[in-house]
């Protein structure tokens, strides 16, 4: 043992408090041109092109296929209308050549070695589906060692080429950036055009940020696209997994891997399938007003920001009947507010009303309704008396509601602006009576 | 000089106006005068861009300075360069001028310039700026930093020309995301890296592994950049320069800069008592001096040791002149105040609305405050370059400046005061870097392995390399295929390394008098001694009290109080030596280096008065441990030796002997007099012998304490020049400490000790 290693052994007993203990074999895993059954069991390849080898698997579809909810085969007919959105995320005027054609879509997902985008990422695992025109094609790259990227990103390079989009969840600020570290470590440089990306976070995070748990892709399938995974590794164990193969040369710690990415490349295209319907307003008519109240108003505002306002507007008029039931700020103060904008008060006007009586009969109300009534008598209507009533029922609740509000600056803060607002209209009522 | 109000018309009528006052003059131990020096001057080189040309005209620049003439002459034959300038005499213009000429030469050419501080680099910006936009071409110059909003980033990092940063975003944030800066590392042309003396010690041997990094980075893409330094004086700064970047440095040290007449006037408090060899404090006569300097209208910088100095001496002074100025005029300069309340003191110094400031180290560096008339070191700052740093603070090119050096009953100030040859006589110390410290060596390799795979033939520093991944990839962190080592974690290694200290975290300062409100930082070694609970704390002249330090998640909670002490904690340490690499013996002095284990914890504060200087009370301190593994020299006394001694005599020899030699050391080491630490032990538990231990206060060493091994007779010899050339008699702070510490008969017990140990050698 040289004087360094020696060094480097006193250092790692007091340093750390984990012992390495594995004496597995190293260099299990290597350039060995047979695979192990582990591999061969879950129908994986060795493939070779000019860059080396790396490992392929290729799972078919036939259309039609039913995954969860929907046939994967109806986005042939509405892929089309997916454009609004990727107009929105491109930032680029249309053009001729930004129409979507579903054969040429990559849906792409990645499994990496860490976090975040910083050049020691590595995706070890690169899944990816296309439509041909009998099946859903999966493809899945991995590489037994960071030696065999450069080949597997050529195999990917080698796919995208006939390709317009990128159909991702969060591809656009992970999977995408992490693959270019990737593409200029291995010593390519940019020579085309980026592709354009389809990225279904951000709708997805429009559509039901308030009444899903969390956005993550697991959650939405099984919530809003009916697909039940059953037994499946979670992404965030698939770089531990990883390494363990990586150590012991076992392929079975990867089956669970290999599957978790297959399925998220197939919710991939079941999500487009579901905006694609939203989109071209094929969704049954039924399925969309069977939504909660919430859900619906996210749904009205995302379509009408894509475009589809005369749609929007159907659904935003269905709203306008219905009880909001949530607790709260809920969407019909905001569904009142849009009504307002555009000069719609008497639109507005008995959602404020029903908010209004909700709030009265609450134990901790929100005064938002009695001001927006109050504005609207004292400046639209002119019936200074009315208005001034629902001032002072709103400084009511707001006595009733101090003891449960900590923030003592908000409170001050609302309190005086209530109060003003009182004593303007006192004013002004007992000027009128003169 | 105006008679009723004291105000002087310049500094030579102000220290006539000194020599006047015989009860300051017998303090004075020594004045020593640097005379004006006139500018030496080199034509433009030929081949300079005339739109270059044409801005210096405009900016009133047609001639350069002959070091700036030389710098841009070793640049254009191709070698890296440092040049060596004082404060103030144009050394930006040295690497300005090359990037400039490159840049209107090659419209893609980068540059990439390295400040240590943030501040550093805004001046930078403004500067190059102004240049740009003279010749009227478009050079993009941005700084890129934590506080670079993320919307112009990527701008920055496509298009800037000028990139400037400091080490640790480098380390943290571009590194790391190299590949989305291929346009600056495809096309590097030169790296500057300004104030070259900073990056010593811990932090100099991070930043030293930083470059390394960054050069591999380079390489990468293809490209092979100048190194460009500029540093202030220090001995060594070629080699120091060498060492950091790892490359042969051309060396421009020919100061052609003017100057105007300087001042150095050494000042001893008076004793206030023989017996026990007590001096006035030199808090108190700073302020005296730095008082009388801002009656006059001088514009003064006060230079404190430590925080804690730096907020009673502004207490003090904005008390004493407020009638004449107003406290805003003067104000206090640290680390932890926030970068916005730093940038307005900043500003007001350039402008003259603030005529006094009271600062940290945290001003020797080159942050643009303007030429200030005058400067009062309160204390030694610990190194001869950082006094000629601080003092260079005071002095225009035309016209007079003073600076005032004000011992303190701490030994080394006392040796220094009384031997100012010493001082005025030798060259500045040496700056050190080890930037081979495995720890700190192991850090940067898994970050660079991050950011690319590394291969058998690569090198990185002077360790074998090979063994070192061979480590890493048993550890699981590395992942070998054939001859290459691949980064295979999850982590992100840089997040977990700072180049600053071992600490991490600042622990965050909390006012809770109204709300909430964020007041200042402090660092994790500092924080166990300043912010325990029941501290007072000092900001900006007022006192908060420490209600709640929140150890876990790095928060104290303070309120405002008006007390008339300050507290000061101290700490005890536990030593547990791991391994001897080194011994030899004499006589009966062993010696050893080798690896050590500290524990430190501390144990009680104690409340001190305000100005009357006495202890008024006390309290314990609950905290946890801190545990360092670090490098260490300790030597040891035989048995017979220890047998003619009772315990308790052994004690205080160990004791006064230690005493000297902690201020010692950090004078033959320059280093900060806190990277370096002395415990004595009457039986050490690895030697069962009286031992006296100095440890690298950072983990895995920094090559401190093996030069002291290297330079124990030396050392040892000036301590015992120290011990005897004291005029006290039994012992004072000025030498083994105050007898209420070692004894009555301290001094002599640690004369004898040393005795044998001269004898031995």
């Amino acid at each position: 043992m040289s004087g360094l290693r020696e060094r480097l052994s006193r250092l790692r007993a007091t340093e750390s408090v984990e012992q390495v203990t594995s004496d597995a074999p190293q260099q299990s895993v290597g350039d060995e041109p047979v695979l192990s059954p582990d591999f061969l069991h879950i129908g994986v390849e060795l493939q070779h092109n000019e860059s080396g080898q790396f490992l392929l698997r290729r799972i078919e579809y036939p259309l039609p296929y039913q995954y969860g909810k929907y046939d994967l085969k109806n986005l042939l007919s509405c892929a089309s209308y997916l454009q609004p959105i990727t107009l929105r995320q491109n930032q680029q005027t249309q053009s001729p050549e930004d129409k979507i054609d579903p054969y040429r879509l990559l849906f792409l997902d990645t499994e990496t070695t860490g976090l975040g985008v910083g050049t020691g990422n590595v995706p070890f695992m690169i899944g990816f589906g296309y439509y041909t025109e009998q099946a859903f094609v999966v493809e899945q790259t991995l590489i037994r060692h960071p030696g065999e990227e450069k080949a597997m990103l050529t195999y990917l390079l080698g796919h995208m080429q006939d390709k317009t989009h990128l159909v991702t969840y969060n591809g656009r600020t992970f999977d995408w950036p992490v693959l270019v570290n990737r593409f200029i470590l291995n010593g390519w440089r940019r020579s085309s055009q980026e592709p354009r990306h389809l990225d279904f976070l951000h709708p997805s995070r429009a559509l039901w940020r308030n009444t899903l748990p969390s956005c993550r892709l697991s959650v939405v399938e099984e919530a809003r696209l009916g697909i039940q995974r059953g037994e499946d590794v979670p992404g965030s164990l698939a770089p531990a997994l990883y390494f363990q193969y990586l150590s012991d040369g076992n392929a079975s710690h990867l089956h669970g891997v290999y599957s978790h990415n297959e399925k998220d490349i197939l919710t991939l295209a079941s999500l487009s399938v579901h905006f694609g319907l939203l989109l071209s307003e094929m969704m049954s008519r039924e399925a969309i007003e069977a939504q909660e109240g919430e859900e619906l108003f996210r749904t009205a505002c995302w379509l009408e920001q894509h475009g589809n306002t005369e749609y929007a507007e159907q659904l935003f008029s269905v709203l306008s009947d219905m009880e909001d039931s949530s607790e709260g700020e809920g969407w019909s103060l905001a569904l009142a507010a849009r009504y307002k904008r555009s000069g719609q008060h008497e639109r507005a006007l008995p959602i404020w009303r029903r908010s209004a009586v909700k709030a009265e009969k609450s134990s901790t109300p929100k005064i938002a309704a009695h001001v927006e009534l109050a504005i609207y008598y004292e400046h639209r209507d002119k019936q200074l008396l009315t208005a001034l009533n629902y001032a002072e029922k709103a400084l009511e609740l707001v006595f009733r509601r101090a003891r449960l509000m900590s923030d003592l600056a908000k409170r001050k803060e609302e309190k005086e602006a209530i109060q003003h607002r009182v004593a303007r209209l006192r004013h002004k009522v007992s000027r009128e009576k003169e | 000089m105006n008679p009723w109000t004291e105000k002087t018309e310049s500094v030579d009528e102000w220290l006539e106006l000194l020599r006047s006052k015989p009860e300051l003059m017998e303090n004075v131990t020594h004045w020593h005068t640097q005379p004006a020096r006139p500018a030496r001057t080199a034509q433009l080189p030929e081949g300079v861009h005339p739109k270059l040309a044409h801005a210096l005209q405009q900016k009133g620049i047609t001639d350069l300075y002959t070091h700036q003439a030389a710098s841009y002459k070793a640049v254009a034959a191709g070698h890296h360069v440092v040049t060596v300038t004082p404060t103030a005499s144009g050394k930006t213009l040295c690497y300005n001028l090359p990037v400039i000429q490159k840049l209107l030469e090659d419209e893609s050419a980068r540059a990439l310039y390295l400040f240590p501080t943030k501040a550093l680099a805004q001046d930078q910006v403004a500067e190059l700026q102004e240049l740009a936009n003279l010749m009227e071409v478009d050079i993009k110059t941005h700084t890129y930093d934590g506080d670079t909003p993320p919307t112009v980033r990527q701008a920055i990092r496509n298009a800037g020309h000028i990139v400037v940063t400091n080490p640790d975003m480098l380390h943290s944030a571009i590194l790391p995301h190299h590949t989305k800066w291929v346009k600056l590392f495809e096309n590097i042309k030169f790296i500057i890296i300004d104030e070259l003396h900073a990056y010593r010690g811990v932090f100099g041997s991070h930043v030293a592994n930083v470059i390394r990094r960054l050069k591999r980075i380079c390489r990468f893409y293809g490209s092979e950049p100048q190194f460009l330094c500029a540093s202030a004086t220090i001995r060594n700064p070629q080699e120091h320069a060498e060492r950091l970047i790892g490359e042969n440095v051309a060396l421009v040290d020919d100061n052609g800069a003017p100057t105007g007449e300087r001042h150095m006037v050494f000042y001893n408090p008076p004793v206030v008592n023989k017996q026990l060899g007590i001096r006035r404090s030199s808090v108190l006569e700073s302020q005296k001096l730095a008082t009388m300097l801002l009656k006059s209208g001088i514009q003064t910088i006060v230079f404190a040791r430590s925080r804690v100095r730096v907020e009673i001496l502004l207490t003090y002074l904005q008390d004493s002149i407020k009638k004449e100025l107003g406290t805003k005029s003067i104000r206090g300069y640290r680390g932890g105040y926030l970068p916005k309340l730093r940038r307005e003191i900043e500003r007001g110094l350039r402008n003259g609305e603030i005529r006094g400031v009271v600062s940290t180290n945290a001003l020797e560096l080159g942050i643009d405050i303007g030429q200030l008339q005058a400067c009062v070191l309160n204390g030694y700052p610990g190194t001869i370059a950082s006094t000629w740093q601080q003092s260079g603070r005071a002095g225009r090119r035309l016209g007079s400046s003073v600076t005032f050096l004000v011992a303190s009953s701490n030994p080394l100030d006392q040796y220094l005061i009384q031997n100012p040859d010493y001082f005025l006589g030798r060259p500045p110390e040496e700056a050190r870097i080890h930037p081979d410290n495995l720890l700190i060596l192991l850090d940067h390799l898994k970050c660079a392995a991050y950011e690319l795979p590394f291969e058998a033939h690569d090198t990185f520093g002077g360790e074998k390399l090979t063994d070192l991944l061979e480590f890493l990839a048993e550890e699981k962190v590395l992942h070998r295929v054939g001859n290459r080592w691949y980064w295979m974690e999850q982590a992100f290694p840089a997040h977990n390394i700072s180049l600053r200290s071992a600490a991490q975290e600042n622990f965050v300062i909390i006012d809770q008098t109204e709300g909430h409100r964020v007041i200042g930082e402090v660092d994790r070694f500092s924080a166990p001694t300043l912010i325990h609970e029941e501290a007072i704390y000092l900001h900006e002249g007022v006192q908060y009290q420490v209600e709640k330090l929140d150890y876990p998640e790095k928060k104290a909670y303070v309120r405002k109080v008006n007390v008339d002490y300050f507290t000061d904690a101290s700490m005890a340490v536990e030593l547990k030596v791991l391994h001897v690499d080194l011994e030899s013996t004499s006589g009966p002095l062993e010696r050893q280096y080798g690896e050590v284990t500290v524990m430190a914890k501390p144990t009680i504060f104690k409340k001190i008065r305000l100005r009357t200087h006495e202890n008024v009370g006390s309290g314990p301190i609950h905290l946890p441990e801190e545990i360092l593994h670090t490098s260490g020299y300790w030597f040891s006394f035989s048995g017979d030796e220890s047998g003619k001694r009772s315990a308790n005599d052994m004690q205080m020899a160990l004791l006064g002997l230690a005493n000297v030699l902690i201020h010692l050391a950090p004078l033959h080491l320059m280093c900060d007099p806190l990277d370096i630490r002395v415990v004595p032990q009457v039986k050490a538990l690895h030697t069962k012998r009286p031992t006296i231990y100095f440890y690298d206060r950072y983990p895995g060493g920094i090559g401190l304490s093996q030069r002291l091994y290297e330079k124990h007779d030396e050392l040892l010899a000036e301590a015992q020049r120290l011990i005897v050339g004291c005029g006290c008699l039994s012992g004072c702070p000025a030498c083994v400490g105050p007898i209420e510490e070692v004894g009555l008969l301290g001094k002599d017990l640690a004369l004898s000790l040393l005795q044998v140990t001269r004898e031995s050698s």
